[in-house]
């Protein structure tokens, strides 16, 4: 029996636009951009929603129509979705009719397709928990098993997802680490007992989603026969073929004049042909299979490039510069308790901002130069510093408003609480009766002079005859009015003191 | 193999990048084995050791003390002055000729040495040794080879090409056997303006000596110890290099940081216009204007600069990013420029995109880990693009040419 798992990343980052220095206090949109270019977010999703979203979930649903088997796993990032909802709902709504036929697993992820598991733990958690709860809310569905962008993996990840109640976790079967073991089974990380490792098998995986179109790889042009037969020819020696891919290689990284719509058509077809083979979902696949052993992974495992490590996100000086400023921002940008910062703050988090600060242009460069929508690994540095470099202003800011109120709160809740004296000290005011000073009156002046020397000698006369009862209440109450200010301001003092 | 060299520039002397260029290449083709007969058109201090022939001292040649006024990068109708001779009384007689006439008669000498010396192919260097070749071709019937450091659409900046160089350029292009640009760049304007046929040109990138040079104490040590920063542009002010440019940036760049120090090391022919234009945008407190800086002066400028700019609107090449890099200096150059082709670890702009010129020299300004970056990845890239790699595949080509007329 040989069942096969196959599974689709699906994402899209916010592409930050070329924001500038002299942006930075003045504009507090980094994703905007509506350009012409590949910076233009909206412009992106809906040309691969044209390219790749559209026609493959035409096929993947088809698919499942026709075959009763036919089973599969998803991952969507929250970036991806948010940018669904916000540009192409019709592209949501067919997702969430694949995954309704129940044959169609969504994976846990972080929301914002992170690398805060390795830079700050509770940060990655509430990733995690807004991730499931948006995959809950979206497709009714409670993820499982757990993938980590860019499939990236440790024994201590592994440990959390067990702690966290998943089943299963994927990770990428290199060799460096099987050693002369298959991929092709399932195993357990050391010092956990529950959890099951999922393990690509990145030879077969990657002759479809970076080789298909390969006119000088020695088997292009794939067919499916050809590729079916390679399956089927790990009978006996394997329990599951763990085929992992980003959903994109169906019609934006393969295009379509390579074939790959009607190679992904005819596929299942040709694997069910033989009846020991099968379709199973991640789920399905842990509760089918044991653990054949152990995997030791005590350093970052990746998908991606030759390497398989996080070089390609972190390799360089201006990467690691630019993932250690948006991790140190953490603390301040979490006390704002602002929504609309923190989901800023995370959204530069999203690991393709470093991918395109990428310099390695030996091997891998030419796969890193078609991702990235900057002209060099400069540009995407600049626009995202000057980015982050805004929203330090902006939570600086926020965290001084912050303050101020506090202080104002504070300072209410003292004056409440400190009381009056019971008997007011009675106060009989001096009356000074006014004397206008008056410069050297010109002719025109004087009689106005006149006018006022009679009010002003009328009303001494009223004072003067203070039984009056008006006017000094009015003065007695000046008075105290004023001694209530003065006191005001001493207790503000000894508050900021305090 | 022999070849007949014409040039009109050579180091020590201090006019702009086609000396260094024609001397750093003499020197990797002589190491090859390649022999160097290198004529110059007036007697000048050369260093290296390779054979120099200049072009006053030919035999046959009736020079009076001076021979050819050739000077690097002048327009073609600007004149040169010479004494022709003496009166009875002692008083010099002047004289003129453009430079166009100046090239003819450069070609004149170069069809007497030509018939004196023995060689086996031509290599022509630059516009005004064009000429030179072609009349070397004629009387040896050896072939020829140009090479294009600029052309008259580079020296224009695109606009008033001089039709009596560009006249030249199209002349000589025919002529040749081959070409040679330095970048992709330049070939694109051989083939789209002048018309040559894309299979005759050939790309060979300039290089640059990647070995460490000497440090030295900072220049302008009391605005650096001010916290000041020096963003430096290093070049002849002409209409080519897009200074003005650079100084409308800089009025942006001042207006968001006060604390940057433009320093302008060159001088040209819009050297007055650019003086007028930093008075008129106020920015004569923040630019500073050093002269033509060469050698240690130079080298000291470029190591104490935090940026290097180059906003050329037309650049064949550019050697400076490459010198600054050796120095440990990042530049920012423009999408203009052939140098960009080769060099990857540089930041690039739109000469006319003011704004974000301003933007890209604040930032650098502002991150100082990516001008590390920049520096310490450019300097790996230098090792891979030296004279020497620049050499081979001009002995590639010269090996090709006389087994294709030799066949």
């Amino acid at each position: 029996m040989l069942s096969i798992c196959p599974y689709f990343h699906v994402h899209q980052p916010f592409r930050i636009k070329k924001y500038r220095v002299f942006d930075i206090g003045n504009d507090n949109e980094y994703f905007n951009d509506n350009s012409e270019t590949d910076l233009n977010n909206r412009r992106i999703i809906e040309k691969v929603a044209n390219k790749s979203y559209r026609p493959t979930n035409k096929i993947l649903q088809d698919l499942l129509d026709q075959h009763p088997d036919f089973r599969f796993a998803l991952s969507f990032s929250g970036t991806v979705l948010d940018q669904f909802e916000a540009y192409t709902p019709d592209v949501l709504e067919s997702f969430q009719r694949l995954v309704s036929s129940g044959r169609v697993e969504i994976l846990a992820d972080t929301y914002h397709h992170s690398l805060a598991f390795f830079y700050s733990v509770p940060e990655f958690e509430k990733q995690v928990k807004k991730h499931q709860k948006r995959i809950e809310q979206l497709f009714g569905q409670t993820p499982k098993v757990f993938r980590n962008t860019e499939l990236s993996y440790r024994n201590d990840l592994a440990k959390w997802c067990e702690d966290n109640g998943y089943l299963g976790i994927m990770a990428e079967g290199w060799e460096k680490y099987l050693g002369w073991r298959s991929p092709n089974f399932l195993y357990h990380p050391p010092s956990c007992s529950k959890i099951k490792v999922l393990l690509k098998n990145y030879k077969l995986s990657d002759d479809v989603a970076f080789r298909f179109g390969n006119q000088a790889w020695e088997s292009w042009p794939l067919s499916a026969e050809t590729y079916a037969s390679w399956i089927h020819s790990h009978h006996g020696d394997a329990e599951t073929i763990n085929l992992f891919m980003d959903y994109e290689t169906f019609g934006e990284h393969q295009w379509e004049d390579t074939g790959i719509f009607n190679f992904l058509r005819a596929l299942p077809d040709l694997l069910t042909s033989r009846n020991d083979t099968t379709f199973k979902t991640p789920s399905e696949t842990i509760k089918s299979y044991s653990s054949v052993g152990e995997i030791d992974v005590p350093d970052i495992l990746t998908w991606a490039d030759t390497d398989r490590d996080l070089t390609a996100w972190t390799g360089n000086d201006i990467q690691r510069d630019a993932i250690k400023i948006i991790y140190e921002l953490e603390p301040k940008v979490i006390q704002t308790r602002n929504k609309d910062l923190i989901e800023t703050w995370r959204k530069l988090q999203t690991s393709d901002h470093f991918y395109y600060m990428c310099t390695k242009w030996s091997a891998d460069g030419d796969v890193h130069a078609y991702f990235s929508p900057y002209q060099s690994p400069y540009d995407a540095y600049i626009a995202f510093m000057n980015a982050v470099s805004d929203l330090q202003l902006r939570v600086s800011h926020s965290l001084e408003v912050q303050k101020k109120r506090t202080a104002e709160r504070a300072l209410k809740k003292a004056r409440v609480t400190e009381k009056l004296p019971e008997k007011l000290p009675e106060i009989f005011p001096e009356i000074v009766p006014e004397v206008p000073v008056l410069a050297l009156e010109t002719f025109s002046q004087k009689p106005i002079s006149w006018i006022m020397r009679g009010i002003n000698r009328l009303r001494s006369l009223i004072v003067w005859g203070s039984e009056n009862k008006f006017i000094s209440s009015f003065y007695a109450k000046k008075n105290i009015d004023d001694k209530k200010v003065s006191r005001q301001k001493r207790a503000k003092k000894s508050s900021k003191k305090s | 193999m022999r070849v007949l060299t014409f040039g009109w520039d050579f180091p020590p002397s201090r006019n702009g990048g086609l000396g260094v260029a024609c001397f750093g290449l003499t020197r990797e083709l002589s190491r090859e084995g390649v022999e160097v007969i290198f004529v110059l058109p007036k007697r000048q201090e050369v260093i290296g050791g390779h054979r120099f022939v200049f072009a006053e001292n030919a035999k046959n040649v009736s020079v009076r003390e001076v021979g050819s006024f050739l000077q690097p990068y002048n327009a073609a109708k600007s004149e040169v002055h010479y004494i022709e001779s003496y009166d009875p009384v002692g008083k010099p007689i002047f004289k003129s000729r453009t430079i166009i006439a100046e090239a003819h008669r450069f070609a004149h000498l170069a069809s007497l040495i030509a018939q004196e010396e023995n060689f086996d192919i031509i290599h022509a260097h630059d516009w005004t040794s064009f000429l030179a070749g072609v009349a070397a071709k004629a009387v040896s019937g050896k072939p020829l080879i140009l090479h294009v450091h600029a052309t008259s659409f580079d020296q224009a900046a695109g606009a008033n090409v001089d039709p009596g160089i560009f006249k030249i350029e199209c002349e000589s292009f025919a002529e040749a056997d081959k070409i040679v640009t330095v970048s992709q760049f330049t070939k694109n304007i051989l083939v789209s303006r002048h018309g040559v046929d894309a299979e005759k040109v050939e790309v060979i990138h300039n290089g640059c000596d990647p070995n460490e040079p000497p440090k030295h104490e900072f220049a302008l040590a009391a605005h650096k110890s001010q916290g000041k920063k020096i963003v430096l542009y290093h070049g002849r002010i002409t209409i080519q290099k897009g200074v003005d440019y650079f100084i409308k940036a800089a009025r942006r760049v001042v207006d968001t940081d006060p604390n940057v120090v433009f320093v302008i090391s060159g001088w040209g022919d819009m050297s007055t216009q650019i003086i007028n234009q930093v008075g008129e945008s106020g920015l004569s407190a923040n630019v500073i204007f050093a002269g033509a800086l060469w050698e240690e002066e130079r080298d000291r400028m470029y190591q104490s600069a935090d940026l290097l700019v180059m906003p050329s609107v037309s650049e064949p090449f550019g050697l400076v990013p490459l010198e600054a890099l050796q120095h440990g200096t990042a530049s920012l150059i423009t999408y203009q420029s052939g140098v960009g082709e080769v060099l990857s670890h540089v930041l690039k702009v739109d000469f006319w995109d003011v704004d974000e010129m301003a933007n890209k020299i604040l930032s650098a300004l502002r991150y100082p880990v990516l001008r590390r970056q920049i520096v310490i990845e450019g300097k790996h890239e230098l090792h891979k693009m030296t004279w020497k790699e620049a050499a081979k595949k001009v002995c590639a080509l010269y090996r090709n040419l006389l087994q294709y007329i030799t066949t």
